[in-house]
C-alpha cells in the first residue's frame, strides 16, 4: 500500500474513533501516532508522540491560550458584562427591540475581553434574558438573539480561535485579531438590521423599555470605560509590540483580576472558580493542539497535504468555486463539531491548498471562524443554544433553535459580504506590522 | 451489586486524586500569570527583565496542562462529536462505550510509559533548558506521565462500567 493510501485509511479510521465518541484530541493523537508507526516505524512512532506532547505542553507561543482564557473567566466573575449592558441598554433600550439591540452590542464589548462565544453567551444570558422577560419580549426571539450574540465574543479580538488558526498556520496574531474587527462590528450591525427588521414585522414580540434621560445616558458611559482602557491597552500594546501575546494575555487578566479586587466584585470562590474554568478550558485546547500535531506529523509522512494541494491546483475549476466548496464543508463540519475542533482538525489539511489558490491567509481565517461559528448556534451540536437553555430552562430547545435561524441568515450574510468584499477583512491588518 | 459498588469507590477515589492534582495545575495557571505580569513591569518600568521567565511560564503551563488531564476528563471538557447513542440499547452503547473506552486506556498507558521513558533519558543525558538558568528538564517529562496515571485510572474505572453494563444488559 502507498504511504497515500494509508494517510486516506488513516483519515477513515480518524472518523470511526469520531462516531465511537472518542474525545477529537485524543483520537487525532492516536490516530496520529499509530499511522507515523506504520510508516516510519513503532520507534519512530513512539519517539514523535512523546517528543510532541513534551514540546506542546512546553511551548512557549501556546502559553498565550491560557493567559487570554483566564482573562475572559475573570471577566466573567467580575461583573464587567452587567456594566456593560446597563450603558448599552440605557442608549438603545427604549426603542422597540432594543433590549436585543443593546445585548448584542453589550456581546460586542464583552467580545473585547473575552476570546470565547460560549462564555460571552452565557455571560450576557444571565442579564439579558430576565430583563427581557420582565418586558414580555417573545422567549423564542430572546434566547435565540443572545445565543446569537454570542459569536461577536470570538470575532472581536482577543479571540481564542483567532489564536489557535495563528499558532497552526504561523500567521501574526496581531494581524488576525486586528482582521477581525471590522467583520465583528459588521456582524453586530446586521444582527441589530436583524432585530429591526423582525419588530417591524411584529411589534408585540420586542416592546419598547423604559427610556433614559441623557444625563443617565452620559453617567452609563463610565460603566464602559474600565473595558476601553483595558481593551486599548492590551490589544493596543499588543498592535504596537508592546507585549508579546503571551504578555498581552497575562496583563490583561492580571487588569480584569485588578478591576474586580478594586470593584470589590470578585470573592474567593469566583476567584477560584474562574482559575478551574480557565485550567480546564486550557487543557481542553493545548491538548487538542498536541493532538493535531501528532496527526499533522502522520500526514506530512503520509504526503496527504502536499498531494491533495497539488491534486486541487490541477481541477478544471476557479479557486472561487474550490474556496466556495472548503466553506461549504467547514459550514457542514460546524453543524457537528465545536469550531475550535473543526479548524484544531481541518486547518493543517486545507491551508495549504488554501495558499497553493493564493488566497489572502488572514482574510481566509476570518471566513473560517465566521462559518464555524455558525456551526454554535446551529444543530445537532450548537454549544450557545444549549448554554442558553441551561439559563432559561423553561425555554423549549426547539424554541431557542427557531430563535436563532434569522441571526444565522444574518451571519450568512456577513460571510457573504466578506467573501464579495475581503477587504473588510484585510484593510485594518494592512497597516500593521507585528 | 458489589460491582456497582466498588465502582462507585473506585469513581470516588478517582475523583479525590484528579481534584488534588487540579489545584497543582492551578498554582501553575497563576504562576504563568503573576510570572509574565511580574516581568513586563521590570521590563517596562526598569529595563531589567526577570531572568528565566519564559522557562517559568513555559514550565508552569507543562505542569499547568498535565495536572489538569484527569479532571478535564472526568467533566467530560474534551470536544467529542455529537452522536445520540442514548436511543441504542443499553448493551449495545456498553459495548460502544468499552471499545471506546479501551483505546482511550491503551493510549494514555503509552503516553506514561513514553514520557517516562523521555524523563529517564534526559537524566541520564543531564539534558538542560537553554536559557542561563539552565534548568534541568527531566523533571518535567515525569510530571506529564505523573499527571497522566488518573487519567489511565479514568479510563479504567469507564471500562470496567461499560462492560459490567455489556454483562448485565
Amino acid at each position: 500500500m502507498s504511504d497515500i493510501t494509508i494517510g486516506v485509511i488513516g483519515i477513515a479510521v480518524l472518523l470511526v474513533l469520531f462516531f465511537l465518541r472518542v474525545p477529537v484530541a485524543f483520537s487525532m493523537a492516536i490516530i496520529g501516532f499509530t499511522g507515523f508507526a506504520y510508516l516510519s516505524g513503532p520507534q519512530a512512532g513512539f519517539s514523535i508522540l512523546a517528543r510532541d506532547i513534551f514540546e506542546q505542553f512546553s511551548s512557549y507561543s501556546l502559553s498565550c491560550i491560557p493567559m487570554f482564557i483566564l482573562m475572559g473567566c475573570f471577566a466573567f466573575q467580575t461583573g464587567i458584562s452587567k456594566r456593560l449592558y446597563d450603558t448599552t441598554y440605557a442608549w438603545v433600550g427604549h426603542v422597540r427591540g432594543g433590549l436585543i439591540m443593546a445585548t448584542v452590542m453589550a456581546c460586542a464589548a464583552f467580545g473585547a475581553i473575552c476570546g470565547s462565544s460560549a462564555a460571552t453567551a452565557a455571560t450576557m444570558g444571565k442579564i439579558a434574558i430576565p430583563e427581557m422577560k420582565r418586558y414580555h419580549y417573545d422567549d423564542t426571539l430572546a434566547t435565540g438573539s443572545v445565543a446569537s450574540a454570542g459569536t461577536l465574543g470570538v470575532m472581536i479580538p482577543p479571540s481564542t480561535v483567532f489564536l489557535i488558526y495563528g499558532i497552526l498556520t504561523e500567521q501574526s496574531i496581531g494581524k488576525l485579531f486586528i482582521a477581525g474587527v471590522l467583520p465583528g462590528i459588521l456582524l453586530a450591525f446586521l444582527m441589530m438590521i436583524t432585530v429591526a427588521i423582525l419588530c417591524w414585522r411584529n411589534p408585540a414580540i420586542a416592546p419598547a423599555g423604559a427610556r433614559t434621560g441623557w444625563k443617565g445616558r452620559l453617567r452609563s458611559l463610565t460603566g464602559i470605560i474600565e473595558t476601553l482602557i483595558l481593551f486599548l491597552f492590551v490589544i493596543g500594546g499588543l498592535f504596537l509590540g508592546w507585549f508579546s501575546p503571551t504578555q498581552a494575555g497575562a496583563i490583561g487578566s492580571g487588569g480584569v483580576l485588578l478591576i474586580g479586587l478594586v470593584r470589590q466584585q470578585i470573592s474567593w470562590p469566583g476567584f477560584f472558580e474562574a482559575v478551574k474554568d480557565a485550567l480546564q478550558t486550557s487543557c481542553m485546547v493545548v491538548f487538542c493542539i498536541t493532538g493535531a500535531t501528532v496527526f499533522g506529523h502522520f500526514m506530512a509522512v503520509a504526503r496527504i497535504t502536499f498531494e491533495l494541494a497539488d491534486w486541487v491546483a490541477t481541477l478544471p475549476y476557479s479557486p472561487t468555486t474550490i474556496m466556495a466548496v472548503i466553506i461549504f464543508f467547514y459550514f457542514l463540519g460546524g453543524t457537528f463539531m465545536d469550531s475550535m475542533g473543526l479548524i484544531v482538525l481541518t486547518i493543517p489539511i486545507f491551508f495549504p491548498v488554501v495558499m497553493r489558490l493564493n488566497f489572502d491567509p488572514i482574510w481566509f481565517g476570518v471566513i473560517v471562524v465566521l462559518i464555524a461559528e455558525m456551526g454554535v448556534i446551529s444543530p445537532p451540536e450548537g454549544v450557545n443554544v444549549f448554554v442558553i437553555k441551561s439559563i432559561a430552562p423553561d425555554v423549549p430547545l426547539q424554541s431557542i433553535f427557531k430563535g436563532v435561524l434569522p441571526f444565522l441568515a444574518a451571519m450568512i450574510v456577513c460571510a457573504v459580504i466578506i467573501m464579495i468584499f475581503p477587504i473588510i477583512a484585510t484593510l485594518l491588518p494592512s497597516y500593521i506590522t507585528y | 451489586m458489589e460491582s456497582a459498588t466498588m465502582l462507585s469507590t473506585f469513581e470516588k477515589f478517582n475523583r479525590r486524586l484528579s481534584g488534588w492534582l487540579e489545584w497543582i495545575g492551578m498554582i501553575g495557571l497563576l504562576v504563568m500569570m503573576f510570572t509574565t505580569c511580574i516581568d513586563v513591569f521590570l521590563a517596562k518600568f526598569f529595563t531589567r527583565p526577570m531572568q528565566g521567565a519564559i522557562d517559568a511560564v513555559m514550565f508552569a503551563q507543562l505542569i499547568a496542562i498535565s495536572f489538569a488531564l484527569a479532571t478535564t476528563l472526568i467533566l467530560n471538557r474534551h470536544i467529542q462529536v455529537d452522536i445520540y447513542i442514548s436511543s441504542l440499547p443499553r448493551r449495545t452503547q456498553g459495548v460502544i462505550d468499552s471499545i471506546a473506552t479501551l483505546i482511550g486506556f491503551t493510549f494514555f498507558v503509552i503516553v506514561v510509559w513514553q514520557l517516562s521513558a523521555m524523563g529517564h533519558s534526559f537524566q541520564a543525558a543531564g539534558e538542560k533548558s537553554m536559557s542561563q538558568l539552565r534548568i534541568p528538564l527531566f523533571p518535567f517529562p515525569y510530571a506529564i506521565a505523573l499527571g497522566s496515571i488518573p487519567v489511565c485510572l479514568v479510563f479504567l474505572q469507564r471500562l470496567l462500567s461499560s462492560l459490567v453494563k455489556v454483562v448485565k444488559g
